[in-house]
């Protein structure tokens, strides 16, 4: 049997990084391959060379048997290929067919012919079990089924080969179930998947045949039935890892963050908070689960000072804070991780010095009348990056040399360095390597054991499960219930986070 | 007071002011959907507006001058498209150096070339020459403003619908509209952001060029130094006003003509000119102020959020 | 990517490549190279005009003139960048200069006393009116969300005709056939110094006002907070810094810088506010090209601004000698800034070119100014 897909030896190169070393890597046809790797591992640089994204240093792809260099993405699609890309790419503004359609729209006179677009789109969506309105506007779908136009986008092209990017990414475990099932049915039905994860049950759960890739490599080929979790972990990462681990728990304290009754509108006039109410104590942590969209992130940058709220009340330490400007809120105690690292969290454009400045620059301790103490800035920037560990060149150096984990180290050092009482932690380790999760997650109990408290913001189930003292999860703006972490599984998790619980059963 | 202020007269001029600031701003709205962030039509415009008297007056051919005028044009918009598309630079700095630019060329080239100053006027330029659609022009009222225009302001006022076509009923339109909005998407899927934004610009340096064209030879025939007189900011203004849908740029477009005529027939009445000069200025703050909600796009794009 | 050179090459040229390869460098070369064409083919002899201009900027009385010119472009240029620097794009300081310079000039042409008095009074009033006038576009953006950048420019217009109303009809000058108030008189004029030929004392103003700047945004907390709202605004809302505050702040003091440099135009150096002079001389968008050249660092917009002045004097020169209109100073200037905008540099043309990659489309953004 032929292979659908074959690497030999790829090979790509970036300024100062070696992102794919000699891959070598072979997909049967009609098969489910895992390709498995950190963050960093160069999953994505290899699939982007695949698809024709970036060209390859050395090396080829064989594609069917036949050698295959594809100078754009069209040329990839042309030879049966459909990718997935874990930041979905779609249009917002415009219609799921137009979506689906694009560049290949069906045309009558020379105008785009839409009452066909549809009834394609829609052909395609049924065979497959795929439930997706043609005619909505993709803007106003949840993420869910975005993915699924995603998939429609390719089977619409007829892919025969399917990759798919971290796709599990921003699904509930419902939404992730009934994905693995779209995916048995097309392979049942003759395609061939390439499923690039760095999720260990979801390989074990899904593939045929695993490929790990560590630091540019393909270290191992191995096949699901004959491996373990453990084996693909040590693979991964070159060493023996402890997959399961809970934080040791803390007894909490005094309320430091009361949030009650707390309503704000998101973008287009959307109501995205609603009647939030939520208590955060000193020695504890507190994990806000959630499908990303249903509030999480409004309610957070309205207790963060960066979003108006409509209604009710915040209150930090005793004080109302609910209209407080940013640095109002700061000063009474509160630090704050955002979710944006790189929109946020940073300037890349700034040196490292002065993004470890930020919120701090008014302190009395860098400043008298507005002039800064320059030694003291320099020194508070060295200080922390010892401690915490950056690896940086100079500290005028612009901050944008700094790899996703040392600028992430770069928030959380002066976030955390503040002393404040309350730590906002938004998505604190998305899409870093395991030595970064394991280092900020180090920091964060710390940081709770110190009697700190901390508000946390993950789409990473496990990472809620193992840091949280309590569980909130939001299901269309609303706290819709409390867990115990002790006591509840993932899928449990999940129930609440679609909302399932609720009226209707299946949403 | 009414009776001698609305008239066809000013209807007429109406509809002449606002001939090169619609055939911009179409040009800019079509960069818009493509995602590039167009304000050179002013430096274009005027480039166009020399070029097309220099080509009529070369020639003798009113045609010869809309050629100039649309070369002239898109010369400019290539330095924009390569500089904002294949160099990733700055659409702010590129746009106002390009304007500057084409002040300073013009202004340059005219005493070089002709000789004169400030103004050239020459009976050698050949005007565009007005058409009368038989029968339609001698409807009362509407005949000689809407059937008796220059060949490019019949084509200004079919652009509408067919550009409205164009972006919301062919595939290229499609293709246009996903590239502005999400390239990488668009990129993924075969079509090139680079290919589609360069006809985005290079189109609205054809209708920029167009509508200096309009402005020398049409209008008045003769270039005057910055003759342009921020009609391609007033144009910026009108694709913003209009959320860069045709029909929506017209009628924005036409506010600002109208203004722009009122402001005319003022003067003839007393009015000191330097108030009727500002006079679409302050119509076009009124209506950024009337209508402020819609730019939250650009004010994320000048102010990093 | 390295491929070894296998021909040795000579110093001269090694050095040559090095010089080309700083992109500002490379642009003016690259401006001059083409201006050389335009004028070649307009008919002229490139290098006799050049040679004009350059004797023109610094021989004689050019380089009194160079340094005078120098005062509203440097000046201009301080006033964009304070604004730049903080991400805010403030295209109305013509606007902001002109109708400074017509209050200030009015201060002293109406105010009775010593010019220890006067001048100083005159600069204030300038400063003021400008800032006032700045402050429109700046809280249009902050309290009703309209763009500094569409709003500052329109208001060019309105400020063109505002003045020019005022001065054609409450304070014209009918001596004259100008459309012009009267002389400022001789003791409210800008003391010149006796150096150089004589330059105005505005040269030494505006150099302190470069240096503090320089100071100011090195070593004080409003100079680190405009620099971080001017790299991201988010970024700077999010650390505490209240942007909006900080663009009304930015914007007066650009406002009151253009309306001290409209100020001096007239008192020192026109001495009579002429309709429509201070807009054709096209000084505030020169000291915005200034500004961008030398990306807002105060020591460079000096360096800038000396070498734009020069082009823009030595251009006269050129057009009374040379018989080439000054206004391709202004070509040149223009030039030079879509060249350093659009990243033009030596290496540009030996590499071969590569499509951008996925990440490199991802985040182009704006945010260069």
């Amino acid at each position: 049997m032929t292979a659908a897909l074959e690497f030999r030896g790829v090979t790509k190169r970036f300024p100062g990084v070696l992102a794919n070393d000699a891959v070598d890597m072979t997909v049967r046809a009609g098969e489910i391959h895992a390709v498995v790797g950190e963050n960093g591992a160069g999953k994505t640089t290899l699939m982007s060379i695949l698809f024709g994204l970036l060209p390859a240093d050395a090396g080829h792809i064989l594609v069917n048997g036949e050698p295959a260099r594809f100078a754009s993405a069209l040329d990839a699609i042309r030879a049966g290929l459909g990718m997935v890309h874990q930041a979905f790419r779609l249009f917002p503004t415009l219609t799921v067919a137009d979506n689906v359609v694009f560049r290949e729209e069906p045309t009558r006179s020379g105008l785009v012919d839409r009452s066909e677009s549809i009834r394609q789109v829609r052909n395609v969506a049924d065979r497959y079990g795929l439930a997706v309105d043609p005619t909505e506007v993709v803007e106003n779908l949840p993420v869910g089924v975005l993915q699924r136009v995603e998939i429609l986008k390719a089977l619409y092209r007829d892919a025969q080969i399917l990759i798919l990017d971290e796709p599990t990414a921003v699904l509930t475990p419902q939404e992730r179930d009934k994905l693995f099932e779209v995916i048995r049915l097309l392979r049942d039905s003759g395609r061939t998947i390439l499923f690039i994860t760095h999720k260990l049950g979801e390989v074990m759960a899904l593939s045929d045949r695993v490929t790990v890739l560590r630091d540019g490599r393909s270290v191992a080929h191995l096949v699901t039935a004959d491996t373990s979790p453990e084996e693909i972990a040590r693979h991964m990462t070159g060493r023996e890892v402890d997959l399961d681990r809970r934080a040791p728990q803390h007894s909490p304290g005094q309320a430091v963050l009361a949030v009650s009754d707390l309503g704000a509108t998101g973008e287009h006039g959307r109501l995205a908070v609603h009647e939030a109410s939520l208590e955060v104590r000193s020695g504890e942590i507190v994990g806000i689960a959630g499908v990303a969209g249903n509030g999480q992130s409004e309610l957070i940058e309205v207790i963060a000072g960066l979003r108006a709220a409509d209604s009710g009340s915040v209150h930090l330490n005793g004080v109302d804070i609910t209209h407080a400007e940013v640095s109002a809120r700061r000063s009474s105690g509160m630090a704050y991780v955002p979710e944006d690292r790189h929109g946020v969290g940073t300037s890349h454009r700034a040196s490292v010095w002065a993004n470890l400045l930020m919120s701090h620059q008014r302190g009395p301790a860098f400043q008298r009348r507005g002039w800064f103490n320059l030694r003291a800035v320099r020194k508070h920037a060295r200080s922390l990056i010892s401690a915490y560990d950056i690896r940086t060149g100079p500290i005028g150096s612009p901050v944008s040399t700094l790899s996703g984990g040392n600028l992430q180290k770069v928030v959380v050092a002066r976030e955390i360095s503040h002393g404040a009482p309350l730590l906002i932690a938004e998505q604190p380790t998305r899409g870093l390597d395991i030595a970064a999760i394991e280092f900020i997650h180090s920091r964060l109990i710390q940081f709770r054991n110190d009697g700190g408290a901390v508000l946390m913001v993950s789409a990473e189930l496990s990472e809620i499960l193992a840091l949280s003292t309590r569980i909130l999860v939001m299901f269309e703006g609303r706290i819709v219930v409390e867990l115990d972490p002790s006591q509840v599984t993932e899928a449990d998790v999940g129930v609440y986070m679609t909302g399932a619980h609720q009226e209707h059963p299946d949403g | 007071m009414f009776d001698q202020l609305f008239d066809a007269a000013l209807l007429e001029s109406v509809v002449r002011a606002m001939v090169p600031i619609l055939l911009a701003a179409l040009g800019g709205m079509i960069c818009e959907r493509a995602g590039v962030f167009q304000i050179a039509m002013e430096g274009m415009m005027l480039a166009g507006a020399f070029a097309a008297m220099a080509g009529s007056y070369l020639a003798v051919s009113s045609g010869l001058g809309i050629v100039f005028g649309v070369t002239a044009g898109v010369l400019i918009s290539l330095m924009l498209a390569f500089g904002t598309v294949s160099r990733q630079g700055d659409p702010i700095v590129l746009g106002i150096a390009l304007n500057l630019m084409a002040l300073g060329l013009t202004g340059f080239l005219l005493p070089q070339i002709f000789g004169v100053r400030g103004t050239f006027r020459h009976e050698r330029i050949d005007g565009l020459d007005r058409l009368p659609i038989p029968g339609l022009s001698e409807i009362p009222w509407i005949g000689s403003v809407l059937f008796d225009q220059t060949i490019l302001g019949y084509l200004a006022f079919l652009l509408v619908p067919a550009i409205w076509l164009l972006l919301f009923r062919t595939p290229a339109g499609l293709r246009l509209r996903g590239v502005g909005e999400r390239p990488l998407a668009a990129e993924s899927l075969g079509v090139s952001p680079t290919a589609y934004k360069y006809g985005a610009v290079i189109a609205s340096g054809v209708l920029s060029g167009l509508a200096g064209t309009q402005l020398a030879l049409g209008n008045l025939v003769l270039f005057a130094e910055g003759m342009s007189a921020g009609r391609g900011w007033v144009a910026v203004v009108a694709v913003m006003l209009g959320r860069a849908h045709p029909f929506a740029v017209f009628g924005a477009s036409l506010l600002f003509a109208f203004a722009e005529g009122l402001g005319f027939r003022l003067q003839g009445n007393g009015l000191p000119v330097q108030i009727t000069d500002a006079l679409p200025f302050l119509v076009t703050l009124i209506a950024l102020i009337a209508a402020r909600k819609r730019f939250a796009r650009l004010l994320d794009l000048t102010t990093g959020g | 990517m390295a491929e070894t050179q296998p021909i040795q090459r000579s110093g001269v040229a090694a050095r040559i490549e090095a010089v080309l390869s700083h992109p500002v460098v490379f642009s003016l070369v690259f401006a001059f190279a083409l201006g050389w064409v335009i004028v070649y083919l307009t008919g002229n002899d490139p290098g006799f005009a050049y040679r004009e201009m350059y004797d023109g900027a610094i021989t004689g009385s050019g380089l009194r003139n160079t340094l005078g010119r120098a005062v509203p472009i440097v000046g201009m240029a301080l006033a964009v960048s304070v604004a730049f620097r903080a991400g805010v794009i403030n295209l109305g300081g013509e606007g902001q200069m002109v109708m400074g310079g017509l209050a200030g000039s009015l201060v002293a042409i109406y105010t009775p006393g010593p010019g220890e008095i006067v001048i100083p009074l005159a600069m204030i009033v300038g400063g003021l009116t400008g800032a006032l006038w700045a402050m429109l576009p700046a809280f249009g953006q902050t309290r009703l969300r309209l763009p500094i950048l569409i709003t500052s420019l329109l208001l060019n217009y309105v400020a063109r005709a505002v003045t020019g109303y005022l001065v054609r009809f409450h304070f014209l000058d009918d001596s004259v056939t100008l459309t012009s108030t009267q002389q400022v008189p001789q003791t409210a004029r800008m003391p010149r110094l006796p150096i150089f030929g004589g330059v105005s004392l505005s040269l030494v103003l505006v150099i302190l006002a470069v240096v503090v700047a320089w100071v100011v945004y090195r070593r004080t907390v409003a100079g680190y907070e405009t620099q971080m709202a001017g790299f991201n605004g988010r970024f700077a809302r999010y650390g505490g810094i209240q942007v909006e505050r900080q663009t009304v702040g930015v914007m007066v003091v650009a406002g009151a810088i253009g309306g001290v440099i409209g100020t001096h135009m007239i008192i020192g150096d026109a001495y009579r506010f002429i309709d429509g002079e201070l807009v054709v001389s096209g000084l505030a968008w020169t000291g915005l090209l200034v500004a961008l050249l030398a990306a807002n660092y105060p020591p460079m917009i000096l360096v800038a601004g000396l070498l734009f002045s020069g082009l823009q004097i030595g251009g006269l020169a050129m057009q009374r000698n040379a018989d080439v209109s000054w206004r391709l100073a202004q070509v040149l200037q223009a030039l030079v800034i879509v060249a350093v905008a659009s990243r033009l540099a030596f290496d540009l043309f030996r590499r071969r070119r590569r499509g951008p990659t996925s990440g490199e489309l991802e985040s182009a953004g704006v945010g260069e100014v």
